[in-house]
């Protein structure tokens, strides 16, 4: 598969234009992204404000003597960057380990560890010079050795090793030339046989020349190289230690911005400025010292008032009070908001346990118990009306509310399209993915509608009571109780759609879902009728809002199912009543990857795709990820920032304030970025 | 008394052994996630091969056995999901210590206040002191530890000009802690030290001492508190563990490295190898903790015979 | 009596002393029946001979039946005691009152849905209200009435604490019969017995509570799953104690069946201090249960419980204005615990024959 060299510069472009740029991000789309850090932004996005004017110049602490003192409550499970797919773990490499290429606060590659690059005419083959002299320094800050080419293929090596069990090493796969093959051929998978290391597309020229062979044209590979499973780790003592390399602070080396000076774990860790780095005076910050509180969300902010600590995240709970009072609301502000997550409601196609890679004891037959009655909710769910009856009844508002509270309005954060409007926007005419005329009026078109829902509600009763369903109609809804305000936002759904809809219909159930492996044990197990989902875009692309919907077929014609988390197919291939719009859709999604040569009639194509699904009711758009109301004494637009991966965790370029930054100064560096 | 003893400390181990035993079926019954680092993104055959690895493919009596003789080297496995591959005795050293000592100090602190607490109501039965006791046992008593730990940390470190999260080197930072942990003991011990004074002081031989002229300090202190005393040390190593299992609140609250949530964070986290290795400590801390009780209560009070009636405690 | 002697009884000096008492009731008792007849015996007795003096004695139908029976009712006897402990009557009221709220809470006029998120008419939330003439105590930080949420709480909790106290009574009863009387499960108990007890309740709690899914059922039984060998225990050494006295020795000497001597002879020995555990493990059932939500194993969002208010309003703590939302639970739960330690002491001293006159 060779896709023109055309759409991949093209789309080389939209990659740099667009803060939006893409990096894999590990297996994407977690349901339960609570845990998911920091975050990136599109121009804006969160200036509510912008009428606000300039305000007083920032002043900053004296660099010498900043510490940043923050309280954390979930310890990192491993030092180990190159194993870890745990955003809470990789802010341990995102800030001790340099990468070739770096993002900037306005979201462009730069130079890093490589100093410039090259790649042939297939874009196949990438060639990379590597700074000269950057030093591998241990937990005391000492240095230990140089930094070389053979510490990327070093690492490369190690985490396509199936025994450290690296996590990320998945991202490597079908990117990096033989990296699958090696990696099964070790594991003894079938059909793969053992091949030998120098066959993976990774290689050291000379000590300072590093060259990646590529499987196929990559055209967001620039933007996975700042991802940790291309961070370089000192070749020998991943030699010696294998895997217990990085299970504490002195059993690795640092070349970052920051070295892990102490770490005690549920204690504290403690990054402390590596002077040795290349870009030291871009390093502002002297000390980062992060001290473990298992009640972080309760004693944090208190400490902030008593300027104990220097940042905490103010839960919706308190943040209105926050705002109300006089004395604080100056203080609050929020997190740089992000864009590679879109959330949604996914009705439940499938509600037999037929998918044996997840297939759990005790499951028969039914993948939901059978008190919920699933198979009332397998023909209701297949019924056009009556999922147009809860698509209209949904009202987001009052659920995003209790996100945001009083503090910000929560329409900012509403999405009508699953594609966030400006995530993917065309390089030659500059318009929005959203703007297409295909999904414009969609985008422009808020669901909640009670009359339009009781409308559906008639017809949908009158259907299916003829196919003897049986009212209410059973919906289970489910949550991650980790996540923090996801019960209170069930809560508020099930009263607000019955309240709506009428206890007649439907009879929403909301249940608590394993804090543990919720993923696994409730989204990929259909273990649900009505989920809030969500998508981290791999790649700048629309086609990336696709996957979690669209399903291939497999060589012998059955769909794929894969790490996607779709099974829309068993609508077809059931033969249920939506069978027919499902196929629909999957033709045209299927249409829209055929056109590579043409951004435009691509997007077009996506627009249309996406504009089915949703007017179809498959599944109901709901918004990004609201970031957190913090009081902090960083400015979160000064650093780093990716719509992917790793880099907003980054603290290198950001500097301590003197004062806890106000929400005008946050909507003023906004407006800049 | 060597034979009772002998006895006792029989008896315990085989009660350990049989506690480890149903401890380490139970745990079998565990999600097999917590064996893994990353089991959600495993494919089948590689779960079945470290399932293998980790020999928990064998039979109970084998896994079993593997488990005795690992536990004679010492060695409870590797923590997975809570710190991945880091032995489960290392995690253990480094926060044994502190919850030892913060243990012992409010053990002690809970003492100092609560046996002068029970005397002085005992003393003073239906009076002023009694009904303040009453009420400060009665509070402590009702109301959730997890309210009062936290009215305490925000207003008393206030008071004491400390900082909200303790620091060892600090030792006022010690103080609201240690407090904490021993006001339910307090009240504890001042309650029962109370009720077996007040009982021992209805005994025939005070009245007999009062009539004899035998002042009523001597009589409170020499007889009718020697004498209640004896109940109250067999709860004391048990206490010692609740207040290690009770000091969740604390530890969360102040930031101290302990092991009071350290089972249920790894429960949280699924990691089998740590829940397994803390039960079991407990358990065998409980299991010495209820012998040292016996064997002091046998050697405080010499008209304790324990020998004639073990099997009975 | 202090809230202290309510709180902590100690069982075996009760035992002693009351029995002081009882016996010293019978006998005036007994006595005073027969004060008149003594008189006029004394009077006529003296100056008589010896032989006059000691005659055989004839017998007496009438005074015989008099001794054998007597009008004592034990349910009438506990409850004319318990009724003039004034304080604990007056706590009583309370607790019922507060019982019966909880049930008719819901259907008195003008009262909220505790799981209902008050919307306006954007269906925006009246989220964190203090105290007002509409919500009585005020909303929590997503808009659910505190005044309904609390009363549905209590009610959970109740049932939790009512339900585990009922299952620690009858299997702690049933097994602690049968571990004092079959003398063949005895070393069987005893063995159970020694490992439930040595591996401290909280674990036990927390890992059925982490093993089954959150519910109110999952709490119940976690909470009696280990409670009830410590009734059993206690039951299994009463008998071994009485088991061996002399009236059950005389009766089985009578051929009294053995189940009659357990349920005629044993049991209503043993109510009050039954009394007293039922009483005390409901307040621990519900201290359990806020444990158990603290570290976040408890009940689901969906359902209303002292430990979940509780635990919801601790995460506001900080902020002074919404303080209200951990108090009201707060002065609830310790309003049920206290009332429960006090009447279930009162109730057992009252229930306890030896305090009968």
């Amino acid at each position: 598969m060779k896709k023109p060299i055309a759409i991949l510069l093209c789309l080389v472009m939209v990659m740099s234009m667009l803060s939006a740029c893409g990096s894999s991000g590990s297996t994407a789309a977690p349901a339960d992204s609570g845990t998911s850090g920091a975050a990136p932004a599109q121009s804006g996005s969160a200036a509510s404000d912008p009428a606000s004017a300039q305000g007083p110049e920032i002043v900053y602490v004296d660099a010498d003597d900043s510490v940043y003192r923050v309280l954390y409550s979930s310890e990192v499970t491993t030092l180990n960057y190159l194993t870890s797919s745990n955003t809470n773990d990789q802010r341990i490499g995102a800030n001790t380990v340099d990468t070739l290429v770096e993002y900037d606060s306005n979201g462009e590659i730069q130079p890093s560890l490589a100093t410039e690059w090259t790649y042939d005419d297939e874009a196949q083959t990438w060639t990379f010079k590597l700074r000269e002299g950057q030093k591998w320094v241990d937990t005391t800050g000492a240095p230990v050795a140089d930094v070389t080419a053979g510490d990327f293929v070093a690492a490369m090596k190690y985490m396509l090793t199936p025994e450290m069990g690296s996590t990320t090493a998945q991202n490597l796969f079908g990117v990096i030339l033989n990296a699958e093959e090696y990696y099964n051929g070790l594991a003894g998978e079938e059909d793969y046989k053992p091949i030998d290391f120098s066959e993976v597309g990774v290689r050291a020229e000379d000590d300072y020349t590093l060259v990646y062979t590529l499987e196929t044209p990559v055209p967001y590979f620039l933007s996975m190289l700042t991802y940790v499973c291309f961070m370089p780790a000192y070749g020998p003592q991943l030699e010696e230690l294998g895997a217990s390399f990085a299970t504490s602070a002195d059993t690795m080396y640092y070349n970052g911005a920051y070295y892990v000076s102490a770490f005690e774990p549920q204690v504290q860790l403690v990054y402390t400025k590596n002077a040795l780095n290349w870009d030291a005076e871009h390093i502002y910050i002297e000390t980062i010292q992060r001290t473990y509180n298992a009640e972080a969300s309760t004693i944090g902010p208190e400490m902030v008032r008593r300027g104990e600590i220097d940042s905490a995240t103010l839960s919706s709970d308190i943040v209105d009070a926050w705002m109300a009072d006089p004395a604080t609301a100056p203080m609050v502000s929020m997190e740089r908001p992000s864009l590679d997550t879109s959330y949604y409601y996914c009705f439940n196609f499938n509600v037999h346990a037929l998918n044996e890679n997840f297939y759990r004891d005790g499951m028969t037959g039914w993948s939901i118990d059978e008190k919920y009655e699933p198979w009332n909710w397998e023909i209701a769910v297949n019924n056009e009306n009556f999922r147009q009856s809860i698509r209209y009844a949904i009202n987001r508002l009052s659920t995003m509310y209790v996100a945001t509270g009083d503090a910000i309005s929560p329409d900012t954060f509403l999405e009508n399209t699953i594609t966030p409007k400006g995530f993917a926007v065309d390089p030659v005419t500059g318009k929005d993915f959203t703007a297409q005329s295909a999904i414009s009026e969609i985008a422009s078109f808020d669901n909640f509608d009670p009359d339009m829902a009781l409308m559906f509600k008639e017809l949908a009763m009158e259907e299916l009571s003829a196919q003897g369903v049986t009212f209410p109609v059973k919906v289970l809804v489910r949550y991650n109780p980790s996540t923090t305000n996801w019960d209170n936002q069930c809560v508020v759904l099930e009263q607000q759609l019955e309240s709506v809809l009428g206890a007649d219909y439907i009879d929403v159930i909301v249940e608590a879902g394993p804090s543990e492996n919720f993923l696994s044990l409730v989204r990929r197990s259909c273990d649900y009728m009505l989920l809030l989902c969500n998508w981290v875009a791999d790649y700048a692309d629309p086609e990336t809002w696709t996957d979690p919907f669209y399903q291939s077929r497999n060589e012998d014609g059955s769909y794929h199912r894969g790490f996607r988390y779709a099974y829309m197919a068993y609508a077809i291939t059931d033969g249920t009543d939506s069978a027919d719009t499902v196929a629909e859709y999957f033709r045209l999604v299927e249409e829209a990857k055929k056109i590579t040569d043409d951004t435009d009639k691509r997007y077009a194509a996506f627009a249309a795709a996406e504009s089915y699904l949703i007017e179809h009711a498959l599944v109901v758009p709901y918004g990004t990820q609201v970031p957190n109301f913090v009081v902090t004494r960083i400015n979160p637009w000064e650093g780093q920032y990716a719509a992917f991966g790793i880099s907003n965790q980054r603290f290198k370029g950001m500097k301590l304030l003197d004062h806890y930054l106000t929400m005008q100064e946050y909507n003023n560096s906004a407006i800049s970025h | 008394m060597a034979k009772y003893l002998t006895k006792r400390l029989l008896r315990s181990v085989v009660t350990l052994f049989i506690v480890t035993c149903v401890v380490f079926t139970l745990m079998r019954a565990m999600p097999i996630e917590g064996y893994f680092q990353n089991y959600e993104k495993l494919t089948d055959a590689q779960i079945q091969a470290g399932l293998r690895e980790q020999g928990l493919l064998d039979p109970l009596p084998v896994q079993l056995w593997h488990f005795f003789q690992g536990l004679f080297r010492w060695d409870f496995g590797v923590s997975h999901t809570y710190r991945t591959n880091v032995p489960v005795t290392e995690i253990l050293r480094d926060k044994l210590p502190v919850s030892i000592r913060l243990g012992c100090l409010s053990i002690l602190t809970s003492m100092v206040f609560g046996i002068p607490i029970g005397t002085m109501m005992a003393r003073h039965k239906g009076r002023f002191f009694d009904k303040l006791g009453t009420v400060f046992i009665v509070f402590i008593q009702a109301v959730p530890a997890a309210v009062y730990f936290l009215l305490i940390q925000l207003y008393g470190t206030t008071a004491l000009g400390v900082g909200l999260l303790f620091d060892a080197a600090n030792p006022r930072c010690w103080i609201l802690p240690v407090l904490s942990m021993a006001l339910g003991n307090t009240a504890y011990y001042a309650m029962w030290l109370r009720r077996y004074m007040v009982d021992e002081s209805n005994k025939d031989y005070v009245t007999l001492a009062r009539a004899k002229g035998v002042s009523e300090n001597a009589i409170m202190f020499r007889h009718i508190f020697r004498n209640s005393f004896v109940p109250l040390v067999q709860y004391i190593p048990s206490s010692f563990l609740n207040t290690i299992i009770g000091s969740i609140y604390v530890e969360s609250l102040y930031s101290i490295p302990g092991m009071g949530g350290l089972l249920v964070t790894v429960i949280e986290k699924s990691d089998n190898n740590m829940v397994q290795a803390i039960v079991l400590l407990y358990a065998t801390v409980g299991v010495i903790g209820l012998m040292l009780g016996d064997i002091l209560m046998t050697v405080l009070d010499p008209r304790i015979t324990l020998a004639g009636k073990a099997g009975d405690r | 009596m202090t809230l202290v002697d309510l709180l902590v009884r100690s069982k075996e000096k009760a035992a002693e002393e009351s029995l002081r008492k009882s016996l010293a009731a019978a006998y005036d008792a007994a006595a005073e029946g027969s004060a008149e007849e003594r008189e006029a015996y004394a009077e006529k007795v003296s100056g008589l001979s010896a032989d006059e003096l000691f005659g055989f004695a004839g017998y007496n139908e009438a005074e015989s039946e008099r001794i054998g029976y007597s009008n004592y009712s034990y349910w009438g006897s506990t409850l004319r005691m318990f009724f003039k402990n004034k304080g604990a009557v007056f706590i009583l009221t309370v607790m019922l009152m507060i019982i019966l709220f909880t049930i008719i809470q819901p259907h008195l006029p003008n009262q909220f849905d505790p799981y209902a998120v008050n919307f306006d008419e954007r269906y925006i939330a009246a989220r964190n209200v203090s105290p007002n003439g509409t919500y009585w105590f005020g909303t929590n930080s997503i808009g659910q009435d505190l005044w309904a949420r609390i009363w549905a709480g209590t009610r959970t909790s109740l049932i939790i604490g009512f339900s585990v106290a009922l299952i620690d009574a009858v299997v702690g009863i049933v097994m602690g019969v049968l571990w004092g009387y079959v003398r063949r499960l005895d070393f069987l108990f005893t063995e159970i017995y020694n490992v439930l007890d040595n591996i401290p309740q909280t674990i036990i709690l927390i890992l059925i509570s982490y093993m089954m899914s959150p519910s109110v059922k999952t709490l119940i039984f976690a909470c009696s799953v280990t409670s009830w060998i410590g009734m059993a225990r206690f039951i299994r050494n009463q008998i071994l104690i009485i088991r061996d006295r002399d009236y059950n020795l005389a009766s089985r000497c009578l051929g009294t069946p053995t189940r009659r001597l357990i349920f005629r002879n044993l049991l209503p020995y043993l109510v009050s201090v039954i009394m007293l555990r039922i009483a005390l493990s409901i307040p621990s059932a519900i201290g359990n249960e806020v444990f158990v939500t603290y570290i976040g194993l408890g009940l689901p969002v969906t359902v209303s419980s002292l430990g979940s208010l509780i635990n919801e309003g601790r995460k506001v703590m900080t902020v002074a204005a919404l303080r209200y939302q951990l108090f009201f639970p707060t002065i609830i739960l310790s309003i049920v615990t206290i009332s429960f330690y006090i009447i279930g002491n009162a109730f057992s001293d009252a229930a306890d024959p030896k305090n009968h006159r």
